[in-house]
C-alpha cells in the first residue's frame, strides 16, 4: 500500500473534522480523492503541518487531523513535545511513513534506516502513539476518532505516488474557504 | 519608565489592538515580557521550541479567528525565513512578530552581532514590513502594528532594541 491508497482508505471516515495536509504529493493526492472546505492544503513550509494543526486544535472543538510525512516530522520533532504538553483531546497527528522524501525523488529518510517516530512521540509524552501497517491505518484512525487524544498514528507504507497535477487552488483560496468553514463550525 | 512598566505597557497596547494569542521563544531581553505574558489570564500564551513551530501554531490560531503575536529574538529570524515566505507571505497571514534586537548597541556578546546586523535587511529582503523601536514610549505605535498586519495582509515585524527594554 502506498500513501495514495492509504488516503483512499481513510477518506470515508472524514466528516466534520478539519484536516491540515502536508505539501506536495500528499496534498495533491488528498485533493484528487476528496476535496472539501475542511481541508487546508500546504504549499510550502515543510515540517509545519503538525504545528498548524495543533494551533487550530487549541481553538476549536472539532477534531483536527494533521496529515504529515516522515521527512516533515523529522524536520520539526520539537513540536511533538508541545503537542504532548498541550494535551488536546481533539488532535490527531497521522504520519504517513513511507521512509522516503517522496515529493523530491524518493531519497530515503532516517525512518527507512531504523528511526521510530512512534517511539519518539511516545517519549515526547504522547501516550497514544502507535505504529501500524498502512492497511490497518483506517481502523486505527476510526478508533482514535472515538477516543480522546492527542493521538499519533504512524502508518507504514511503500514509497511512490500516482501521477497527479498541482492543486488548482490559490493559497488565498485555500486560506479563505478553510477559515470560513472553521468560522461556520464555531457558530 | 521602569523595565516592569514597559512590559505591562507593551502587553496592554497589544491587547488593546486585538492581540489575544501569543507564543514565544525566549531571549534575555524578553524575560520580563514573557513573565508578563505568563501571568495574563485574558490571553492564550504558549512557549514553543522554535520560531518555525511558533509560526505554524500562530497559523492554526489565525485560521480559527484569533489574532496571534510571536515573541522572539532576532536570531530566530534566520530560522524562519523559508516559512515566512512560503506560509506567512504566500498565504498572506496577518500576525505581528515582536522581536528583541540582540547584537545591537548594548550587546555584550560578540557572537550576537552578525545576526543583529543582518536582521532588518533579511526581513526587508523578503518583503516583511519591519519597524525599529528604541524608546519605551513607543508601545502605542507597536500595538498599532497588530491591525496594520491585517491591513498589510501579512506578517509584520517590530524590532525592539536595548534602549526600548531599558537594558543599557
Ligand atoms: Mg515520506
Amino acid at each position: 500500500m502506498r500513501r495514495y491508497e492509504l488516503l483512499q482508505s481513510i477518506a470515508p471516515l472524514l466528516t466534520d473534522e478539519f484536516v491540515i495536509c502536508n505539501l506536495g504529493f500528499p496534498s495533491q493526492e488528498l485533493y484528487s480523492i476528496r476535496d472539501t472546505d475542511h481541508h487546508f492544503y500546504m504549499l510550502g513550509s515543510m515540517g509545519l503541518s503538525s504545528s498548524i494543526g495543533l494551533g487550530l486544535a487549541m481553538e476549536i472543538d472539532n477534531t483536527v487531523i494533521s496529515i504529515d510525512g516522515d521527512g516533515s516530522v523529522l524536520m520539526n520533532l520539537g513540536t511533538l513535545s508541545t503537542i504532548a504538553l498541550e494535551d488536546r483531546k481533539n488532535f490527531i497527528l497521522l504520519i504517513v511513513d513511507n521512509g522516503s522524501y517522496g515529493s523530491t525523488g524518493d531519497q530515503p529518510t532516517h525512518t527507512a534506516k531504523g528511526t521510530s517516530l512512534a517511539a519518539i512521540a511516545k517519549a515526547a509524552g504522547i501516550a497514544s502513539s502507535v505504529e501500524v501497517a498502512g492497511v490497518d491505518a483506517a481502523e486505527k484512525l476510526a478508533e482514535c476518532l472515538k477516543t480522546p487524544g492527542p493521538h499519533v498514528i504512524v502508518a507504514k507504507v511503500e514509497p511512490g505516488s500516482p501521477a497527479l497535477t498541482p492543486i488548482p487552488l490559490s493559497s488565498l483560496a485555500i486560506r479563505d474557504r478553510f477559515r470560513d468553514a472553521v468560522k461556520q463550525a464555531r457558530t | 519608565m521602569s523595565a516592569g512598566d514597559v512590559n505591562q505597557a507593551l502587553l496592554a497596547d497589544l491587547k488593546a489592538n486585538g492581540a489575544d494569542f501569543f507564543v514565544s521563544v525566549p531571549c534575555k531581553l524578553l524575560g520580563g515580557f514573557i513573565s508578563t505574558l505568563e501571568q495574563d489570564n485574558e490571553i492564550t500564551y504558549r512557549a514553543v521550541n522554535r520560531e518555525e513551530e511558533g509560526l505554524g501554531i500562530c497559523t492554526g490560531a489565525y485560521l480559527a479567528g484569533r489574532t496571534p503575536v510571536m515573541v522572539m529574538q532576532n536570531t530566530g529570524v534566520g530560522t524562519l525565513i523559508t516559512s515566512l515566505c512560503s506560509l506567512g507571505n504566500y498565504y498572506r497571514l496577518p500576525f505581528l512578530m515582536v522581536v528583541s534586537h540582540r547584537g545591537s548597541p548594548g550587546e555584550p556578546i560578540g557572537a550576537q552581532v552578525p545576526m543583529g546586523t543582518a536582521v532588518e535587511t533579511l526581513l526587508q529582503t523578503i518583503n516583511v514590513p519591519t519597524y525599529m523601536f528604541s524608546s519605551p514610549s513607543d508601545t502605542k505605535k507597536i500595538g498599532q502594528l497588530v491591525p496594520f498586519a491585517s491591513v498589510a495582509e501579512g506578517p509584520v515585524a517590530a524590532i525592539l532594541d536595548y534602549d526600548f527594554w531599558g537594558a543599557r
